[in-house]
């Protein structure tokens, strides 16, 4: 069941469209917001939440008209926005307590879920801390755990892992996995980091300058293909051996391509297991050297190089 | 769900197994009754009242509030301590309502020209507005809370040193006849505070929307406090244009109002004051109109203010 729908939905701003006639449905799970910085990401999310009125077409999230149903919708979601807008003399568990009353948690239950929410994230220890005092990424995790402190049917994160190191962008998307999987609550995230979406998310939405690039189930869009990948090194002593290994695998009827540089070949066949052994017995054959083989994956990128012009 | 374990018993012979309980509630969904836009709007003027109060933050931000609150209650302080420890008054009255509400007006400007950058412009600047905007909150809504937010900490400085004397004169013998007469006198001093808080706020607020610097609108709220005087005391003292002008001074408009609810003829109302003469209607007018263009500005601002 899709959680979000549009239809047709346009967003103009002056002369510039930041969004051009959208047509998708989100379903339930955890969804990739995907596209380079200016896709249309932030505006799209701003129509989700009902805080424009969208140039034409419209949009149905969780069952409600976000301009006409806006405040009865926002009480089921949770956002995290990208800016940093956590106020730096409060401590961290009145941040939460506050942000989840007014999302319509009452207060006798606003700071123990506030509290809760802190240790699911990894704050516990901290939550008096003033945010002022917190790091870049104890205040990510913050901006999670007041977008969940109100149990919310829907979690909208932009950019939840901007300014992380690698590290605590890991743990950041595991708690994002976390929260969809343990606690069922759907999630939507806006990144322009690909790799990042491609590990955790169900479901991809691309954006390119507004247009809708590709939408899906991540498993459809991204995976497996026929044939491998081979990276292979110079040898000093016989420098015609890449030559040598396209030519052996040309002969065995496999259709073989080379990058620019030519150490990199994309070997194509019926059967990926039968195109890896033909290409180990050319490599051999040929004295060349490996220095990666695997099976050929189309990734999220070429979404992109797809839908580039 | 909660998940309850029973540890066995310290090692240091403390509490039995019987005694002790580990509560690991964790992260939970929530099924219960939810507050609506009402909980909201009361969550957000709750956190604004505390923090221009300076609750639940560091010292430094509670000198300014607490400096603020003891000027204002100075004068009804000591005029009751003279009620006090004179007790017999003879002929000489002690100080009026409407004279403590005078002497109120500096640190009810001050105030006003502070409370309200605080409760607005930083929401601005660091992006909590836009955070408020994807909660039930609307642009109305969240307008409302910090008008409450404001009026409520504003009524404190203006209601809260004549409510001291008021009941200071009650104690002291020397306060209303009767308890309905008591009744009337703290109603007519609610809403003359209300008055003096409503219009100050709504300048403030004004100011507070125009800018999103702090420093800024606070001197340009006090700007129109005493401009506004300045250019009413000019034109009716020095040019002798009509008492009406007297109405472009905001605070004195106020303080009027309040002095004509209350009923009493304080030096405000003598030859002294530029709205000597003027209809109560039309004092209580430029009252509003004062209320009204504050609010209209605030509105306008709040209406067009992109959240992203």
């Amino acid at each position: 069941m899709s959680i979000i729908t549009t239809s047709g939905l346009t967003m103009q701003f002056g002369a510039q469209r930041a969004l051009d006639s959208l047509n998708v449905a989100v379903d339930a799970g955890v969804t990739g917001l995907v596209g380079a910085n200016g896709a249309g990401k932030t505006t799209l999310m701003s129509l989700i939440l009902g805080l424009r009125a969208p140039t034409a077409g419209k949009a149905s999230v969780l069952g409600f008209d976000p301009q006409t149903d806006g405040a009865q919708l926002r009480a089921r979601i949770g956002f995290g926005p990208e800016r940093n807008v956590v106020p730096e003399d409060m401590p961290a568990s009145d941040f939460v307590k506050h942000m989840a009353e007014v999302r319509g948690m009452p207060r006798s239950e606003a700071r123990g879920r506030a509290s809760d929410a802190l240790w699911l994230v990894g704050l516990g220890e901290e939550r008096s801390r003033a945010l002022g005092t917190m790091s870049t990424g104890q205040r990510q995790r913050v901006k999670l755990a007041q977008a969940i402190a109100s149990d919310p049917s829907l979690l909208l994160l932009d950019e939840p892992t901007d300014g992380l190191d690698p590290v605590q962008r890991d743990e950041m998307l595991s708690l994002i996995r976390q929260v969809s999987r343990e606690y069922g609550i759907d999630v939507v995230l806006s990144s322009h980091l690909l790799e990042e979406v491609e590990r955790i998310c169900d479901h991809i939405v691309a954006l390119d300058a507004g247009r809708l690039v590709a939408a899906g189930r991540l498993t459809d869009l991204v995976g497996d293909e026929q044939g491998v990948v081979v990276e292979l090194a110079e040898v000093v002593d016989h420098p015609d051996a890449v030559r040598d290994v396209v030519a052996n695998l040309s002969q065995a009827g496999l259709d073989v391509s080379r990058n620019e540089v030519g150490l990199r070949l994309e070997v194509i066949g019926p059967d990926a297991d039968v195109v890896a052994d033909l290409v180990r017995d050319a490599i051999a054959g040929a004295n060349a050297r490996v220095v990666r083989i695997e099976r050929r994956r189309r990734r999220l990128e070429d979404l992109f190089s797809v839908g580039s012009p | 769900m909660n998940d309850v374990a029973h540890p066995a018993t310290s090692a240091g012979g403390g509490l039995s197994a019987d005694e002790t309980e580990i509560h690991d509630r964790g992260y939970r969904r929530y099924e219960g009754a939810r507050s609506g836009v009402a909980g909201s709007v009361r969550s957000v003027a709750w956190q604004t009242v505390r923090s221009t109060l300076g609750l639940g933050r560091p010292a430094r931000h509670k000198v300014f509030p607490v400096v603020v609150v003891v000027i204002a209650a100075l004068p009804a302080v000591a005029f009751l301590g003279i009620a006090i420890l004179l007790r017999d008054f003879g002929d000489e009255p002690l100080a009026g309502y409407s004279d403590l509400f005078g002497f109120s007006v500096a640190p009810i400007m001050i105030f006003a020209a502070l409370v309200a950058p605080e409760a607005l412009v930083r929401e601005r600047r660091d992006g909590m507005f836009s955070l408020y905007m994807s909660t039930p909150l609307t642009r109305a809504s969240y307008v409302g809370a910090k008008v409450i937010a404001v009026l409520s900490v504003m009524m404190i400085i203006a209601l809260g040193p004549v409510l001291l004397a008021l009941v200071g004169y009650t104690v002291v013998g020397e306060g209303p006849d009767g308890f309905l007469d008591w009744v009337k006198v703290f109603l007519q001093l609610a809403a003359g505070s209300l008055v003096i808080s409503g219009v100050m706020g709504a300048v403030a607020m004004a100011g507070a929307s125009v800018t999103d610097r702090r420093a800024f609108a606070s001197v340009a709220v006090i700007l129109v406090a005493f401009g506004g005087a300045i250019v009413s005391e000019i034109l009716v003292d020095a040019a002798e244009f009509s008492n009406v002008y007297g109405l472009l001074d905001p605070l004195g408009t106020a303080t009027e109002s309040a002095t004509r609810i209350l009923g009493e003829a304080s030096d405000a109302t003598e030859d002294a004051s530029e709205l000597a003469g003027v209809d109560t209607i039309a004092v209580v007018l430029g009252a509003l109109a004062w209320f009204a263009a504050g609010a209209s500005i605030v509105g306008y601002r709040y209406r067009n203010l992109k959240a992203s």
